[in-house]
């Protein structure tokens, strides 16, 4: 019965009562429907929210693809049912299923989680549920998939582990097809029934991560003692994976392509993976690292199959610093050229905060969008040398005239709240800077109307960055922020918007959380919570529930500051990035000192070069 | 060149919205190369013209699209290569070239034609007092709910044939033009059959008295006929 797909009737019925059944049809364009039968390998891609955020990730394109072209092997996709969906499966008592053959997730070999944001756990949670599996790994026998998580959550996955039968640190691209090999291997040998030497083997492989063969110990005062392998043979530290040439490395060319507008309904050309900024705030600036760039042939190449292959209107180049590729104005402009014709645009997801992003921003965008983002972080030099943001002043106001100049009226200001060292000058100084910025609006575009908008995230201290022995601002002094913010935002052409304190401080208990927060996430589940990234289904309630249930103290995880010296609980995992450049940095934050970007040429031995055997890959135009 | 194509939507693509088509359509036809036309304008659109709309949800045997190319083609390679392009349930029934100046398919389609099966059997006996009854009523009020809140229409002048064939399936004959349409739904509902049923588009027409012409057949502006 396990094996069995979901009768199309029974699919049919379902559809035929759900709000956007294109969500749940599996036969988008690209979409692959391999042979069960033929392919003993079988794994679901579960991206925990709903269909339009987890079909604009590409990472469940470059993996999807990945497995899919590998023979013995396959991947289809599952999302987190809409509310409405979700009730008729809890009526009627059906499984959750994959979208390409709709069979039970609990049919597959492996169950593969992304982890994107601390916010989709109580999520994964419900879609294991839903799919029948039991949700800690220790109650699952042999019979049902292993279930594995990978994307920058795993950067610190212990609140989870208890939930996951492995982790994978790093990029996907080749890690995960091997493991589909040794799972079929080990199907071959009839040996998968034994759970106990599966995850041994996978212990074994480079970049995987199984938690249950880790004791962690914990000192009185609830700090963490040691995370120790439980036996022989076990890595004292699992190394995150690293494709050293992005060049040779997978790349999707016949991505799927939703009939439902999804959040980044485009193509996505990777140009990079990695960022050099080294703001000190930045998890994925430390864990994506080092910068890796795509060879500019490759790239028109690949934009030329992608076209070819999915009919987009639009190519967005992607990275975390898209304005930082070495040779971006010549791939813009000859991808402009070659696609204005077949009526294809080009877009650039993130600007740097200069001049030189908006007149490329400028030029490739024929049609002028309403607005024009940028994200200075904070409201004056000091703190911005704290966080190593290395804009200036000068900068975001030559930024926004630019801006203001080329016709964009509308400029979007992202800020953080909260960070370290943070006094109420620095506060006033986002309000000053937004007044200064559309005073110049008015200037620059007389008789329109210019509007800025500014939007402020609370601080949420990270694994991996220079403030991760940072406390995070209790909930009511966030809100204290915010109320002061908001009385000096007000008056025309002024907007503020901000987040919800309490997700903030949920975030940043789970992100330096450790395992034994495990059942309040599943407290908090049982309580209700899911599809908490949406302000509509997030509520505080349900998880002062499961902390009052499991008898722990939020604050410990998200309002203490660190000691120097304390282990972490994610310190047996091995991203490259030192503990001791990281404390050093954490030292320069504190005097105002910046570290230069590494594209500059000046090191500054983050470590994760000798330490994972790699260097930065820059494409810079011969000479 | 300006070419009408009519396609089928069934089993998947019977979920997809209009807005969801439209999206698709673009894209398969740039994925075939075929040299669409774009308005001209400060936001330039593709030159796509669709039918009258369908349901999510319900299948139809033959809906139309008109669509402008930039240069001529032959219409048998612009088939093939669209076909090769569109994903399961869409399947191109015919492409065929007609004037620049044929009016709009939402000018000229004024009728509709569903056949309703039923998931569970029923007695085709019990159907066709029920059918007659309803077309003996002057007025049937069915209240349909928009943005201006819920308002009470009269179906009966577009309500034009119920048969009931022998396997209790229906089939009705209803209007679908520019001045309104009856929804089947709204007749089942009328009749009083709420059973589960999958209802197909199975044709849209372009009446004249009572002769049912096929808007591939029909290219003229109603002016001449």
């Amino acid at each position: 019965m396990r094996n069995k797909s979901i009768h199309s009737i029974d699919a049919d019925n379902l559809l035929r009562q759900v709000n956007k059944p294109a969500r749940y049809l599996g036969t988008e364009w690209n979409a692959i429907h391999k042979d069960w039968e033929d392919n003993p390998a079988r794994m679901a891609f579960i991206y925990p929210d709903l269909y339009e955020i987890g079909m604009s990730h590409l990472g469940l394109a470059i993996l999807y693809g990945a497995v899919n072209e590998t023979p013995g092997m396959l991947m289809e996709r599952a999302f987190a049912p809409g509310p409405d969906l979700e009730a008729l499966l809890r009526g009627k008592g059906w499984p959750l299923f994959s979208l390409e053959s709709r069979r039970p997730l609990a049919a597959f070999d492996v169950l593969g989680f992304t982890l994107q944001y601390e916010m989709s756990y109580t999520t994964i949670l419900n879609i294991l549920a839903l799919a029948g599996i039991p949700l800690l790994a220790e109650e699952r026998g042999p019979q049902y998939p292993l279930v594995i998580g990978g994307g920058p959550g795993v950067a610190n996955p212990e609140p989870v582990a208890p939930f996951f039968d492995a982790f994978l640190l790093g990029d996907g691209e080749e890690a995960l097809p091997e493991l589909l090999a040794l799972v079929g291997e080990l199907k071959k040998e009839g040996t998968i029934g034994d759970r106990r030497q599966v995850l041994r083997a996978i212990a074994g492989r480079h970049g995987f991560y199984v938690p249950a063969l880790y004791q962690v110990t914990y000192h009185s005062d609830g700090t963490v003692a040691a995370v120790e392998p439980r036996q022989e043979g076990v890595p004292e530290r699992v190394v995150k994976r690293v494709l050293p040439d992005l060049d040779a490395a997978y790349f999707p060319t016949r991505p799927i392509v939703p009939f439902l507008e999804v959040i980044h309904d485009r193509i996505m050309l990777e140009v990079m993976r990695g960022c050099t900024h080294g703001c000190r705030f930045c998890q994925a600036g430390a864990i994506y690292r080092p910068v890796r760039e795509r060879d500019l042939e490759v790239l028109l190449r690949q934009a030329a199959e992608l076209v070819r292959h999915t009919g987009h209107e639009e190519i967005s180049l992607t990275s975390l610093s898209t304005a930082d590729y070495s040779r971006v104005e010549e791939l813009a402009r000859r991808l402009a050229v070659a696609y204005a014709g077949q009526g294809v645009s080009i877009s650039l997801p993130s600007l740097r905060v200069d001049a030189f992003s908006v007149r490329l921003a400028e030029a490739v965008q024929r049609v002028r969008k309403s607005t024009l983002t940028f994200a200075p972080e904070a409201g004056t030099q000091r703190l911005r040398d704290v966080i190593n943001k290395g804009v200036s002043e000068d900068d975001i106001m030559t930024a926004a005239g630019e801006a203001f100049q080329a016709g964009w009226q509308a400029i979007k200001l992202y800020f953080m709240l909260g960070l370290p060292t943070e006094g109420e000058e620095d506060l006033l100084g986002i309000a000053a800077l937004a007044r200064r910025i559309l005073e110049q609006g008015r200037r620059l575009a007389p008789g329109k109307k210019p509007t800025v908008t500014v939007s402020v995230s609370s601080f949420v201290p990270k694994p991996w960055t220079a403030f991760q022995w940072e406390p995070q601002d209790r909930v009511e002094v966030i809100r204290d922020k915010q109320r002061l913010l908001r009385s000096h935002l007000k008056g025309p052409g002024l907007r503020f918007s901000w987040h919800e304190a309490e997700v903030s401080f949920i975030e940043a208990v789970l992100a330096r959380g450790d395992r034994r927060l495990g059942p309040a996430i599943m407290a908090a589940w049982r309580q209700g919570a899911r599809l908490e990234g949406w302000s509509e289904h997030f509520r505080y309630d349900y998880w002062a529930a499961a902390f009052r249930e499991t008898g722990l103290d939020p604050a410990f995880y998200a309002n203490r500051e660190r000691a120097e010296d304390e282990v972490f609980p994610w310190d047996h995992l091995d991203f490259g990035v030192s503990k001791t450049f990281l404390q050093a940095e954490r030292r320069r934050a504190r005097d105002g000192q910046v570290t230069a970007d590494c594209r500059s040429g000046r090191c500054s031995g983050c470590g994760v070069c000798p330490g994972l055997g790699v260097e930065p890959v820059l494409k810079r135009q011969e000479a | 060149m300006r070419l009408r194509i009519k396609y089928t939507k069934t089993g998947p693509a019977a979920y997809l919205g209009h807005l969801e088509m439209l999206r698709l359509w673009q894209r398969a036809i740039r994925r075939a190369g075929l040299p669409l036309m774009m308005s001209h304008g400060f936001n330039p659109h593709p030159q796509l013209a669709f039918g009258p709309a369908l349901a999510v949800g319900i299948v139809s045997q033959g809906e139309y699209l008109d669509m402008d190319l930039a240069t001529a083609l032959a219409p048998d390679e612009v088939k093939q290569r669209l076909q090769a392009e569109l994903p399961a349930g869409l399947e191109l029934l015919l492409v065929a070239a007609i004037s620049d100046q044929a009016p709009a398919l939402t000018a000229v389609i004024d009728t509709a034609a569903y056949r309703v099966s039923w998931l569970q059997p029923l007695d085709a006996a019990t159907l066709q007092p029920k059918a007659d009854a309803l077309l003996a009523r002057p007025v049937i009020e069915v209240s349909r709910a928009g943005k201006a809140g819920v308002r009470v229409k009269d179906i009966r002048p577009g309500l034009w044939r119920i048969t009931v064939n022998a396997d209790a399936s229906l089939e009705l004959l209803l209007e679908c033009s520019s001045r309104g349409a009856v929804r089947p739904e709204e007749v089942l509902d009328a009749m009083g059959l709420d059973a589960p049923r999958s209802i197909t588009r199975t044709g849209l027409f372009i009446r004249r008295g009572d002769a049912l012409l096929a808007p591939e057949d029909y290219q003229d502006s109603p002016g001449q006929v």
